[in-house]
């Protein structure tokens, strides 16, 4: 799945998706054409219903964490199951030995905001 | 920090098993000596061997199990050499260059050899079994093996478009060399005497079809065993089984399994039977020595031979050296990749007979689909083609024991995920 809009990167964030558009346990690929980052980042929905925003590519081979499995503080990526945790992109899983990157993600009024390069 | 007894350790092999063992060891607060050896330049992962490594698609450095600077952040000491000997109550491993290593606890992590099939051959300098990391070719006469990277470099300099190749075995590893070496314009011939191959693991409707793809994708595949392999002037003549006349390729490779290397451990006078006997903590029969991944069986189990294996035997091994509790045991997992598409295996793919039915979800043969095996209401087994939520909703399923309906489970539109939340 991927984003449909963004409105520009500022203090406010870029809004990227609905909340809604992002089933609970799955996320969906921000292109980095909107993020203006090197890499395309994934937001990604816990079963709480919190939004998380990770790099997009699995730091072992070629896989969108957004196609992966989100669980707990993890999400496990779709082609070897290395997992990453959503708060800190630090790999919790072999085969992938290296983190990857966690960007700064808000909610406001249902909408996601996502803030490249910013920490959770 | 954990407040372990165990004073040092020295993890023998630097396969997956090897390093998930130190990894695991550090992770959860072990803060003795920790020493690494492998026969290897570097740990690194080994399923690319068959596939973007063999390829030319990646390099040694690029499938590294860990990057260098972490076993030194990781104060993980590296020796590379091939461990020769082992006394396990002196507590040493004796390296084939007179070093001696010696600690509280010895994880032997030697993995296996490529099992030589049973064929007639005659081949001027072929070595039987060298030691990896020894420099010593195994290829020099066409015949190949794979096992480490020296074997794929050797491999993979024969793989040139037009090249003829025999790959005996269609397994998991045959199979992916045949892909790897179509994609590279060479001609391949599969012989494997089972029909179709490794339908014991992934079910015999998508064996069939796994075995297919093969043919579709320009591979010739026979099914018969190889009788006599001959290294020639002319290249390998191979004598297939039913046919009459021999066949002549560039180069044969040899992937009909894999034998554990239990040769020092037997030696050492510990358990050895199809792998070194360990109990449910990894421990052998000498309590100072542990053994992890293919080396390893844990007593009344199979060997298991994949890497998802591996990494759970250093998993436990570390928590025994910590005396902690062992890590959760989840069904087993393996993938194998070929012509692109991407198949995991999740459980066991019992065939449907007595009380096993098989349903598909999708459309068997044309990705992305899985094929789920349930005893009664229970998933106990899923081979999956470019399906990567179903299997793993199916591993959850497994693991958690949930109840699901099969018409649930074969109809695309249910969501996985829901099943496994309305089960709790």
């Amino acid at each position: 799945m991927t984003a449909h809009s963004g409105n520009g990167g500022d203090s406010t964030g870029i809004r990227v998706a609905s909340v809604d558009d992002i089933p609970e346990g799955e996320g969906i690929a921000i292109s980095s054409d909107i993020t203006g980052t090197d890499d395309d980042i994934a937001i990604l929905r816990k079963e709480d219903g919190t939004c998380w925003a990770l790099n997009d590519t699995c730091t072992h081979e070629t896989a969108s964490l957004a196609e992966g499995w989100v669980e707990g503080d993890d999400v496990e990526c779709p082609l070897h199951s290395s997992t990453f945790n959503l708060r800190t992109g630090k790999v919790d899983g072999l085969p992938a030995t290296r983190d990857t990157v966690a960007h700064r993600v808000e909610v406001r009024d249902g909408e996601v905001y996502l803030f490249p390069g910013e920490r959770p | 920090m954990v407040a372990s007894s165990v004073a040092s350790v020295v993890v023998v092999g630097g396969g997956i098993a090897g390093v998930s063992t130190v990894t695991e060891l550090r992770k959860n607060g072990y803060a003795g000596g920790l020493t690494l050896l492998t026969a290897d330049p570097f740990p690194y992962d080994r399923p690319p061997l068959s596939k973007a490594y063999l390829s030319g698609a990646k390099d040694l450095e690029s499938i590294a199990l860990q990057a260098p600077e972490w076993y030194a952040g990781q104060r993980i000491d590296v020796i590379r050499g091939l461990a020769a000997a082992l006394d396990p109550a002196a507590g040493t491993v004796t390296l084939s260059d007179g070093r001696q290593l010696s600690a509280d606890r010895i994880v032997l992590a030697t993995g296996g050899w490529p099992l030589w099939p049973d064929i007639e051959r005659v081949v001027r300098g072929l070595l039987d079994r060298p030691p990896a990391g020894s420099g010593i070719p195994r290829s020099t006469t066409g015949i190949h093996l794979l096992r480490s990277a020296e074997d794929a470099d050797g491999l993979r300099a024969v793989l040139l478009p037009g090249a003829r190749l025999l790959v005996v075995g269609a397994g998991l590893i045959g199979a992916e060399v045949t892909s790897t070496a179509r994609k590279l314009g060479c001609e391949v011939v599969l012989v494997d005497p089972a029909n179709p191959p490794i339908a014991a693991a992934v079910g015999a409707q998508v064996a069939e079809w796994l075995h297919s793809l093969h043919a579709l994708h320009g591979a010739e595949t026979v099914t018969a065993t190889v009788e006599k392999v001959e290294s020639t002037n002319a290249g390998v003549v191979a004598q297939i089984a039913g046919e009459a006349s021999p066949r002549t390729f560039d180069a044969v490779l040899l992937a009909v399994g894999m034998v554990p290397d239990t040769a020092m451990a037997k030696e050492a006078g510990l358990d050895v039977d199809n792998g070194v006997v360990v109990d449910d903590h990894q421990v052998t029969s000498h309590p100072t020595v542990l053994a992890v991944g293919d080396c390893a069986r844990r007593q009344g189990h199979r060997r298991a031979e994949h890497w998802e294996a591996a990494v759970h035997d250093g998993a436990r091994a570390a928590a025994t050296i910590l005396g902690v509790d062992a890590p959760a045991a989840s069904a087993p997992w393996f993938w194998t990749d070929r012509y692109d598409l991407h198949v995991e295996v999740v459980g066991e793919m019992h065939e449907p007979e007595g009380e096993h039915e098989q349903v598909v979800r999708g459309t068997l043969g044309e990705p992305p689909f899985t094929v789920f095996t349930l005893r009664g209401e229970r998933v106990v087994g899923a081979v999956a083609v470019d399906d990567p939520k179903a299997v793993r909703a199916a591993r959850r399923m497994i693991d958690r024991g949930v109840d699901v309906r099969a018409a649930d489970l074969a109809d695309p539109s249910t969501d996985l995920r829901q099943l496994l939340r309305s089960a709790r």
